[in-house]
């Protein structure tokens, strides 16, 4: 079927298809998380975006793509959770700018909107990171800009996209480092190709109508737990991330592609499923990217030539890269020192906050403006007892898989009557989305950005009421840059780290966004953790107790730490955050 | 030369010993204990009052003079000698009524009487000092309008720096003035608090750790008066030893011509609290003693 335009009520058509291909793999976007923390939810920010935004959407569909357009932009903006959901919404942003003005789009219009998403998305990000959801945004678009006045079909068209969307999410591995050490792909970025995916498979269709019903059940990704748990399972998670540094299981990193036009009539059929569950016997980390007569294969295996043997089954191969990852990777690790705090999305250092964002109001809004008013978000009914007691005026809470979106932070906004409002997101992963609320809002907002507890609690203890403005924002930001921050937690899967073989259900401790050590036992993964963090002194050493924290190992920890460092002042208080048993400051 | 005679209250909380050299005339607040009532300095003293403070299960409470009591003292000193000018320095008007139940009984005298109240704006032996410099220069030969001059300057160049235990006392007895801010954290926070120039009590920072604290006020009292000759006294309520540290770190950073120990008494240990370190320090120089 050939389609050469697209309307508003069509283009709704495939961003349903693209918001339940989304939803159906939100699960295992999540399970791509660099850190093996129990916390990784990309997938599901994204997937509550696309909600948001499809939900505006469904209630207001046009005829006209530049109004369909418009209002899902709306929705996706005030429902942005998480750095991905952030760019997510600028993307949709910049497209509909992008299609203004035009009732119905062919394949060359459809390509240059996609470019103005782009553009508007790389403004929306202070330091654009490369290897990201952005970097796979950006190569689509050049190259749909690039294909589409020769493919005026819309259906081929996005075939393209879809191809080239997958080949540049493969190459995210070779521009961050880190994502090749662990084996993933970028989370965000594997997001999007499931929404261009989703595009796809509505435009394929007969009608191009995007049939809710004939939708297939999500995919489901088992997530270790501590101790407890079953032993290591195969697919997908540690499929798809598996690396030990002295113990590399699947050593050779694989690249091909499949021509099935050279092989004549010998050339099996294609059956992807079956071939991907074949690679996975001996390898992980599996792509296969079948585009007409193209199968592109990448996999990390321990046989490589059953590999091969397999896929000359289907065809000629060409273009065929064989590596070994371990040397590969002791390159990696002496290469890449200290970096990865630079990377925007896979370090949700924190979990995010409850399911239902829920709003504590302190105190009603005055009649006469105060001077300043907070938000800060945080888990955990101690830490928000902590931050209020600070003189917060809405603590923002929710569970470990929801950060809050925009519209939340627009909403605790308003509940507060101040001349000016400071935001401390107090993750990293949640402050994108603060800062496009403070763009939004017509209000005076500030956010400070604090990535964890720790700095979030320092920023407000440093704020004095009777200060000005930029006083007060320096002094905050300052604050942030004083404090040593540690966490502690389990790890979900196996995998090797900046040089520590992590194994699922272990105990990490994690130093300013670092993991710096891991053990079984939680005692000596916080004397481990206290030592580092306390190498270059600290006068106050702040607990705060997870959930999951249990009493004798907390007193142990205290008798410890008076034994070795006398001259610190351990202060505790239970946070009752979930995931991460003991949250640490050091100052 | 007309006789000049100092009268203060006893929450200036100078010595006994130094009242009685100086001639310094005292009217006590009182602090009670449920039904008990004892008068500050003298029917109760410090030490006293601090044990007393550690078994007590409700907090005291503390009141201040009569006017009554001011005048019977005006009346005495001004029928011992008649021609007495009389000056008469209080607590903090922001945080005791003791200032004003002195100008009512200044203002009820019936006989002709010249006195001089004045609101110190400061608390203890912040203010203490300024009563005992009064009563020196007064037996030096000064006269009334040399002596207000002084009190006058020292009022801005005498500093005062405590640090509390806890912001409670200060919160529970509605002293906490400027510092309210602070209270209610459940972080163990340490302000460094001090009586501002109006009398109130405010916090200039806070910091987390008492080692921060104590770096904090030193800092504080270099920028005051960094290289230049001191007095100081070292102010404690229920633990002198817990002002070692205190002690120690101002020895060493200031040129100190005279070092000395007050206890706080009864009724502002009642708004502080136990565990209080507390510096008071004023310059040396020309001018003054």
């Amino acid at each position: 079927m050939n389609k050469r335009s697209l309307n508003g009520t069509q283009f709704s058509n495939i961003v349903l298809g693209g918001a339940d291909s989304l939803h159906r793999h939100a699960e295992y976007v999540n399970s791509l998380n660099v850190f093996p923390v129990p916390d990784g939810d990309t997938g599901t920010n994204m997937n509550l975006t696309m909600t948001a935004g499809i939900t505006e959407m469904k209630a207001k569909i046009s005829t006209s793509i530049a109004k369909t357009a418009e209002v899902l932009s709306k929705g996706l903006l005030m429902g942005a959770r998480g750095n991905s959901g952030v760019i997510l919404s600028q993307l949709f942003r910049g497209f509909s700018r992008g299609v203004a003005g035009h009732d119905e789009v062919n394949s060359v219009q459809f390509a240059h909107a996609m470019q103005s998403g782009v553009d508007t998305a790389y403004k929306a990000v202070v330091k654009p990171v490369e290897g990201t959801i952005l970097t796979v945004a950006k190569e689509t678009a050049k190259h749909a800009v690039h294909i589409a006045r020769r493919t005026p079909d819309l259906v081929g068209f996005m075939r393209e996209v879809v191809a080239k969307a997958n080949e540049t999410l493969s190459k995210t591995q070779d521009m961050l480092p880190v994502l090749k050490q662990v084996g993933v792909v970028d989370s965000g970025g594997q997001g999007l190709v499931y929404i261009y995916e989703g595009f796809l498979s509505v435009l394929e269709s007969e009608d191009g109508v995007f049939d809710e019903t004939a939708a297939p059940a999500p995919v489901t990704v088992q997530v270790k737990k501590p101790a407890a748990v079953a032993p290591a399972h195969e697919a997908p998670i540690s499929a798809q991330a598996k690396l030990h540094t002295e113990d590399i299981e699947f050593l050779y990193d694989m690249e091909f592609f499949i021509d099935r036009s050279r092989n004549g009539s010998n050339a099996k059929p294609f059956n992807e499923d079956f071939f991907r569950k074949a690679l996975a016997k001996n390898g992980d980390s599996i792509i296969v990217i079948p585009d007409d007569d193209i199968v592109k294969v990448h996999v990390h295996s321990r046989k490589p030539g059953e590999v091969l043997d397999l896929a000359l089954g289907y065809g000629e191969l060409i273009q065929i890269c064989i590596l070994n990852m371990r040397e590969q990777h002791r390159e990696i690790i002496q290469g890449e020192h200290g970096e990865v705090s630079a990377m925007p999305e896979v370090f949700a250092d924190i979990p995010a906050p409850e399911v239902s964002a829920e709003t504590l109001l302190v105190d009603p809004p005055a009649d006469e403006l105060a001077p300043y008013g907070f938000i800060a978000v945080a888990m955990g009914q101690g830490i928000g007892d902590i931050f209020k007691s600070l003189g917060v005026d809405v603590v923002l809470s929710g569970g470990q898989t929801m950060n809050p979106s925009t519209q939340d932070f627009i909403d605790a906004i308003e509940t507060i009557s101040a001349q000016h409002i400071y935001i401390l997101p107090n993750n990293s992963n949640i402050v994108m989305a603060a800062k496009q609320a403070a763009e939004i809002v017509e209000r005076d907002v500030t956010v400070i950005p604090s990535k964890t507890i720790p700095q979030g609690i320092a920023a407000a203890f440093a704020f004095q009421e009777d200060e000005g403005l930029e006083v007060n924002t320096t002094a905050m930001e300052a604050a942030i840059s004083h404090i040593i921050s540690g966490q502690v937690t389990y790890a979900v899967r196996d995998t090797t780290l900046d040089g520590l073989d992590i194994k699922a259900g272990h105990y990490m401790g994690i130093a300013n966004g670092k993991i710096i050590t891991t053990t079984e036992s939680v005692n000596d993964t916080l004397q481990q953790l206290m030592t580092k963090m306390l190498a270059d002194g600290g006068e106050v050493v702040t607990l705060l107790t997870g959930e999951e924290a249990r009493e004798e190992d907390t007193e142990a920890l205290i008798a410890w730490l008076n034994e070795q460092y006398p001259d610190a002042e351990v202060e505790v208080h239970q946070g009752g955050q979930p995931i991460y048993s003991y949250i640490i400051s050091v100052e | 030369m007309a006789h000049i005679r100092i009268v203060t209250d006893s929450t200036a909380d100078i010595p006994h010993e130094v009242r009685a050299r100086y001639g310094i005339e005292m009217v006590p607040l009182k602090v009670h204990f449920g039904h008990e009532m004892y008068k500050d300095a003298v029917t109760i003293n410090a030490e006293e009052f601090y044990e007393k403070l550690a078994k007590a299960k409700q907090l005291p409470t503390t009141s201040q003079p009569s006017p009554v009591e001011f005048m019977d003292v005006f009346k005495r000193l001004n029928d011992e000698q008649p021609d007495t000018q009389i000056i008469s320095i209080h607590l903090s008007a922001a945080l005791s009524g003791t200032y004003q139940s002195a100008v009512l009984a200044k203002n009820m005298m019936e006989e002709a009487a010249d006195i001089t109240i004045v609101d110190s704006k400061s608390a203890s032996y912040g203010f203490g000092l300024i009563a005992v410099e009064a009563a020196r220069m007064a037996e030096a030969g000064h006269s009334k309008e040399e002596i207000l001059a002084m009190i006058e300057r020292y009022q801005q160049e005498r500093k005062l720096y405590f640090l509390v235990d806890t912001l409670e006392y200060l919160q529970k007895g509605g002293r906490i003035g400027k510092a309210a801010a602070l209270f209610g954290t459940l972080l163990n926070i340490k302000p460094i608090l001090s009586v501002d120039s109006e009398g109130e009590v405010c916090a200039l920072d806070k910091v987390r750790g008492h080692r921060k604290a104590l770096g904090r006020v030193l800092e504080f009292l270099r920028r005051d008066f960094a290289g230049k000759p001191v007095h100081a006294v070292i102010g404690y309520t229920s633990d002198k030893s817990a002002t070692d540290e205190l002690k120690e770190a101002v020895r060493t950073a200031f040129d100190l011509r005279s070092l000395e120990y007050a206890i706080i008494g009864s009724v502002i240990g009642t708004h502080v609290g136990t565990g209080v370190g507390a510096v008071f320090m004023w310059p040396a120089d020309e001018g003054h003693a």
